[in-house]
């Protein structure tokens, strides 16, 4: 197939799958919408959508909306990490649900860092978020090399070490680092030379750390797609048999990705941490590593589509929050509208019929155009 | 072409199978067959020819339902069918023979024969008896000699196929599709496979014929349909057709399918193997003591019916699998157990036996697939980063030096042909430099110019001072690329040939079934020492 073809496909694809997942959402919207009357119903429904699809970048009056935007970019400073992360580490098959524990993980070490460890304004920052990668890093060594060397399926081990992390990070917590003065569970605050610098000044939180976001993306697309580490991620993703008797090292490349895995999961939770808070205050697994899952998927483990879906999500979650704030739409149904898009973006055979006549269409004229070029064969 | 009768389609005749102007296009873009038409007569054999690539296979499964056609019409004795699966064109008649056969093998013979259709008592269990009884009264009617009650693990290659055929049969097929029946039969086998054909056919059966040896065609078919390039090359009577002729209709030239090539002048040993012994999972022993040397500048061909070791010696020269004892050795240094990484240092190359498995990663780029043995090169890093431009300019090389029918080095791997797909392989391992060369079935179910191409180069290659070690299941290829020939046995050596010229597949047939063995003597003479 051509590539604007191709191109074209994927595009109808996308609106389609949004379109859908909007006649569901609208449905659900009306369902639950309050009001007495249809036409009420009609017009709360109408505000609901209106919040979701426009709400986040302009304002009733249509003028732009800086601080719903800054928020928007904001949130996705973790989750382009997660993102990355993930892709790093489904890029090899390894289906490794780390994560999620790697992204706290990461965010605790920092902020003990931040706490403790007292240094000069420019580094400490830099030294915090460096120190919860590597602590990050070196945890993925256990779901890592249990695969590697004793064929540990990663994806359990991985996944209990999530709650094995919750909970030590929740004891350490409990027992020996929270700040007792306050009243609820909370480290001290981080030593004001350890905070990451605002991009804007407009309290959206929106710090130095979605630069820094970027130039991870880049840096993570050299690696999976200019290094021979990058290389053999991918081969071993594509097919290990091959991988093995080419004589890529296939256990120290399974090891490696996810430790990259890891290290990318660390520096997403650092970032968010001393970009957005000024103590440790999580109590729960913060989320990000799922929805870095499905930012991984809806790029299709390209590092370089990574920003763009970690902005689909970020904009489709402050939409949907306005949405329950202004037009009293149920938080809930936020998570019913994104597994509906979600749903039709991994459908792999979603459209195929069309994109089967493309192909036709496609093979149909190229063959036409070779026998006009060599005569009759 | 004066004497090639051509055929022409007539309106009078009821076709057992008609295929009218199928079109069939893949997802990937792939026009595997354009306007194709076939017909074939109740009752005849009928040979479907052509290259790899050329969509014989895409026709016949559209024929048995695996696939169905993009445009196009099929009939079975005048009725219009569309089959949307395999059950729907048994349904119809028609049965179909796999290359890879499709049996289970811890089951016994009966057992695959009624797999899915087995008799039972009161709807309980399986009703063994019944099923020996049906496959014995099959058995003896198509003068197919099956073992029931052997487990089909344990039964020989020819004997697998025999009760594929009778799967087809007791499921009432009509019209049998047969795809390369012959690939990995011994010629003895397939005298036998061929009188069997020939009983079916005076039965009335219809039997379509996929392979790629002419000679096979020659002797057993009616007519013939020449595919080329997803087209046909239109239909023709077997008698009055010569070989050349078929080359010419397949392929568009002549193909020289002799290899020319200067007598070797071995130099000294490369690899030496010792008392090898290996016992597989299921207690047989595969290897049972093989020795050999394999010289620098010949190639040894390693010939035999499959199962009889060869898989297992070649796992164990590439660090797939190790033996329970013995040695081996390349320039004096052990090979047994290093890695991949290792071998390949040391300057062993293997051309895979499975190549879709082993020799590509099919969603990568042909360009990914070459380098993928030297990625760590100095050549290819400027420290930490790829220096693409030289990674790019190599993949150029290799492309045209091995002829690789693609748009660019980015085209995935597995958009290409059976044949291109092979020449990728062996474009790899044939450009490290090696010492030693494995080539397992190197030309196995590809095109006449593929396969051409990589007999050359494997000769280049050897003359050149590397030692290649060939197993091939296709004897004419052993018998006239080899230097010097082993033939394996049981897993043992059963003979030794240092000169393979004045050998014949009579011969070697009879020492590849075990009729005949050489004295240890003349099997010891292949270690140099």
């Amino acid at each position: 197939m051509t590539k604007k073809r191709s191109l074209l496909f994927s595009l109808v694809r996308s609106l389609c799958a949004i379109g859908i997942a909007l006649l569901v959402a609208t449905l659900l919207i009306f369902i639950s919408a309050g009001g007495d009357s249809l036409g009420e119903r009609l017009r709360t429904t109408g505000e609901a959508l209106q919040q979701l699809l426009i709400g986040p970048l302009f304002r009733k009056s249509g003028a732009f909306n800086t601080k719903n935007f800054t928020d928007i970019l904001a949130a996705m400073i973790p989750t382009i990490f997660t993102g990355l992360s993930v892709c790093v580490m489904f890029s090899a098959n390894q289906f490794n649900m780390g994560v999620e524990g790697g992204c706290m993980l990461g965010a605790f070490v920092a902020a003990m860092c931040a706490v403790y460890v007292p240094m000069a304004a420019g580094l400490h920052p830099v030294f915090c978020v460096l120190m919860g990668a590597i602590v990050c890093g070196l945890m993925m060594l256990i779901p890592a090399v249990l695969k590697a060397k004793l064929n540990v399926s990663e994806m359990v081990s991985s996944l209990m070490l999530n709650y094995v992390i919750l909970y030590i990070i929740k004891y350490f917590m409990n027992t020996y680092l929270s700040d007792k003065t306050k009243g609820s569970i909370q480290s001290y605050p981080f030593l004001d030379t350890a905070k990451i610098a605002p991009l804007v000044d407009n309290g959206s939180n929106l710090s130095v750390g979605f630069l820094v976001a970027l130039v991870f993306v880049a840096l993570t697309a050299l690696f999976l797609y200019r290094t021979r580490w990058g290389y053999a991620i991918r081969m071993i993703g594509m097919n290990q048999s091959f991988a093995k008797y080419a004589g890529l090292p296939v256990a120290g490349t399974i090891i490696l990705c996810q430790v990259v895995g890891g290290i990318l999961a660390g520096l997403g939770g650092g970032i968010e941490m001393l970009g957005r808070y000024g103590t440790y205050n999580w109590g729960a697994l913060p989320g990000y590593g799922w929805t870095g899952m499905t930012i991984a998927i809806l790029a299709g483990n390209n590092p370089l589509f990574v920003p763009l879906a970690a902005l689909f999500m970020a904009y489709l979650d402050k939409g949907c929050s306005l949405m329950s704030t202004y037009c009293g739409v149920p938080s809930q149904l936020i998570s019913i509208i994104q597994a509906v898009i979600f749903l039709f973006f991994a459908a792999e055979q979603f459209l195929a019929n069309y994109r089967q006549k493309l192909v036709v269409k496609s093979a149909r004229e190229e063959l036409a155009a070779r026998e006009g070029g060599n005569g009759n064969g | 072409m004066a004497d090639a009768k051509k055929v022409e389609w007539s309106d009078k005749e009821t076709y057992a199978v008609e295929m009218k102007s199928i079109s069939k296009i893949y997802p990937n873009g792939v026009a595997a067959n354009q306007s194709v038409d076939l017909f074939v007569r109740k009752g005849e054999i009928h040979a479907l020819m052509g290259e790899n690539g050329a969509g014989k296979s895409t026709l016949m499964k559209m024929l048995f339902g695996m696939e169905q056609p993009t445009s196009g019409e099929i009939s079975i004795n005048g009725e219009t069918v569309k089959f949307s699966s395999p059950n729907a064109a048994i349904a119809k008649g028609v049965g179909m023979v796999h290359q890879h056969f499709m049996l289970v093998p811890s089951l016994t013979v009966a057992e695959n024969i009624v797999l899915g259709t087995a008799p039972t008592k009161k709807g309980l269990v399986i009703d063994r008896k019944k099923a020996v009884r049906i496959t014995e009264e099959y058995a003896a009617r198509f003068h197919l000699n099956v073992d029931p009650n052997a487990r089909v693990m344990d039964i020989p290659v020819g004997m697998k196929q025999k009760v594929e055929i009778l799967k087809a049969l007791v499921r009432g097929a009509k019209i049998l599709i047969l795809d390369e029946p012959t690939a990995v039969l011994t010629s003895q086998e397939t005298e036998e496979l061929f009188r069997e054909l020939t009983h079916l056919k005076t039965e009335g059966y219809t039997i379509l014929f996929i392979s790629h040896k002419l000679n096979e065609i020659l002797e057993i078919t009616d007519r013939m349909t020449v595919l080329r390039g997803g087209k046909s090359m239109g239909v023709y009577e077997t008698k009055g057709i010569t070989k050349a002729e078929i080359s010419r209709l397949m392929v568009g030239r002549d193909v020289v399918l002799t290899v020319e090539k200067e007598k070797a002048q071995p130099g000294e040993t490369i690899l030496q193997v010792r008392n090898l012994e290996y016992t597989n999972e299921w207690g047989r022993k595969m290897l049972n003591g093989i020795s050999f040397d394999l010289r620098a500048g010949e190639i040894l061909g390693v010939a035999g019916v499959e199962g009889n070791g060869q898989k297992e010696l070649v796992d164990m020269l590439f660090g797939l699998n190790q033996p329970d004892g013995g040695t081996a050795a390349v320039g004096g240094k052990s090979i047994l157990g290093l890695s991949q990484k290792k071998l390949r240092q040391t300057g062993v190359s293997l051309v895979p036996e499975d190549r879709m498995l082993f020799g590509i990663a099919a969603d990568a780029s042909i360009e990914e697939n070459l380098i993928a043995d030297r990625v760590a090169s100095k050549k290819y890093n400027r420290g930490s980063i790829f220096r693409m431009k030289a990674i790019r300019g190599d993949t150029k090389k290799l492309i045209a030096d091995y002829a690789v029918l693609c748009r660019s080095g980015k085209q995935k791997v597995k958009m290409l042909s059976g044949g291109n797909i092979q020449k990728v392989v062996v474009a790899r391992e044939f450009s490290n430099d090696p010492v030693f060369i494995l080539a397992d079935q190197p030309t196995r179910g590809i095109d006449v110019g593929a396969t051409e191409l990589i007999r050359k180069k494997l000769v280049e290659l050897s003359r050149a001072g590397a030692a290649v070690l060939l197993v091939s299941a296709d004897l004419n290829e052993v018998m006239e690329l080899s230097d010097s020939l082993i033939v394996m046995y049981g897993g043992k050596i059963a003979a030794y040939f240092e000169d393979t010229a004045e050998l014949n597949d009579k011969i070697m047939g009879e020492y590849m079934l075990g009729v005949q063995t050489q004295p240890p003597e003349e099997t010891r003479k292949v270690c140099h020492d």
